[in-house]
């Protein structure tokens, strides 16, 4: 009943304290929801990746997410620094359909909450609920270290639920990975983001300088 | 929830039910008990105000209708009819937050019980935690929008049990009539304490 509820308080919230006012809500929660999952720490990709498949790093509350091992980040050297990481199911799909078969429509506000975030903050979001996420993971990520260096978070493209999609362009840049083939995730994906070393001399951003 | 066939296989993500409680705990930082109580009825007030109204020519059908959660009243929680006015919620439809709460996060902060006291001395006893307040205003409010044979529905609550087991009972002055209306006994209800999560019971003003 909880995440039926809090759909009809963004409804709520929103006439109450605006769409702005919910979106900086929604930051605070996922930047509170990170920091009270704790540290973690690995000693190599390897490790990272088994345990996210066993669903025992913080990424797991999201449900089944998925290290796409075949598609590595690597550095100006070569190295790898990073994955492609991809989550089967949107978190907020199964709110969506109970709030169909209970109430009946989702409100208006989760869309206007989405567009404004999208139009002040960064063009990702496909539901209000998009906001929490990333905001999740950007933090999530500074809490786990790989061989003693924090993460970075990049999301990279989002899918909705009525199938339009979003994709970070900036973001692919950085990573040098291709548009369209991001595109061809999310026919499996809903979701899809990079956990890059923090501070690792990526091959988009080293070419823009 | 409605109930089709595999439609109770649709279980809500654990991600959104723990960022609803970092969320009322954010609000609690702010405002303190006080202010998270009117959120949270605020919450229920306006889940309850985007449902449907409902009418029903005799209370048998009101009372089928509860028990398969196809009514707005019951629909989000498996309720059985302990007597023609007393019903009986098995489980808890917070209980899936609670224990994704407890198992990723740790143990519930003081707020979530502090509200809940907050709520008992100004609206009605019955409540343990942030989601007996929830519950039980929505249960109120949806209440309003129904009728049975032309009269409008009331709600009063009897008791209720967390999850972890604590139990809250409506006061000693209140219970008799309570009973009375819902037309079981002391026993009968300690009896149904032990394994079911709210006894409510419901009625329509003479």
């Amino acid at each position: 009943m909880l995440d039926v509820a809090l759909v009809s308080l963004i409804q709520d919230m929103s006439e109450k304290a605006g769409v702005e006012g919910t979106i900086q809500y929604w930051l605070r929660v996922g930047e509170n929801l990170a920091k009270r999952m704790g540290k973690e720490a690995y000693m190599g990709w390897p490790s990272f990746n088994v345990a996210l498949r066993e669903g025992r790093t913080a990424f797991s509350i999201e449900g089944n997410v998925i290290a796409l091992t075949d598609l590595a980040i690597t550095d100006v050297d070569g190295d790898v620094v990073g994955y492609l990481y991809a989550v089967e199911k949107c978190v907020f799909e199964p709110t969506i359909l109970r709030v169909r078969y209970s109430v009946g429509q989702l409100p208006k506000a989760d869309k206007q909450v989405a567009d404004e975030y999208n139009m002040t903050y960064r063009d990702i979001a496909v539901c209000n609920f998009c906001i929490i996420h990333t905001k999740f993971r950007e933090e999530v990520a500074k809490n786990i270290t790989i061989a003693g260096q924090p993460l970075e978070a990049l999301q990279l493209a989002n899918r909705g639920f009525t199938g339009e999609t979003k994709i970070d362009e900036e973001n692919l840049k950085k990573i040098g990975i291709n548009k369209e083939y991001v595109r061809s995730l999310l026919r499996n994906y809903a979701c899809v983001f990079a956990l890059v070393m923090k501070g690792a001399r990526l091959k988009g951003e080293v070419s823009e300088e | 929830m409605k109930n089709i066939e595999g439609y109770q296989e649709i279980l809500d993500n654990p991600m959104v039910d723990i960022a609803t409680y970092l969320f009322l705990e954010d609000i609690a930082d702010k405002q303190g008990a006080a202010g998270m109580n009117n959120y949270l009825m605020s919450l229920a007030y306006s889940l309850a105000r985007t449902m449907p109204e409902e009418e029903y020519t005799k209370w048998e059908d009101f009372i089928d209708a509860l028990v398969k959660s196809e009514s707005i009243l019951t629909a989000f929680e498996k309720v059985y009819a302990a007597s023609e006015n007393c019903m009986v919620t098995v489980e808890s439809p917070f209980l899936r937050g609670w224990k994704e709460y407890t198992k990723r996060i740790g143990e519930f902060p003081k707020i979530h019980k502090d509200v809940a006291e907050y709520y008992n001395s100004r609206v009605t006893p019955t409540a343990i935690e942030t989601g007996d307040i929830i519950i039980q205003t929505y249960r109120k409010a949806a209440a309003e929008k129904i009728t049975v044979n032309g009269k409008k529905i009331q709600v009063a609550h009897i008791a209720t049990v967390s999850p972890d087991g604590s139990k809250k009972i409506a006061p000693e002055e209140w219970l008799p009539i309570l009973l009375e209306k819902a037309k079981i006994t002391r026993t009968q209800l300690n009896m149904i304490l032990r394994n079911n999560a709210a006894v409510w019971v419901i009625y329509t003003l003479q």
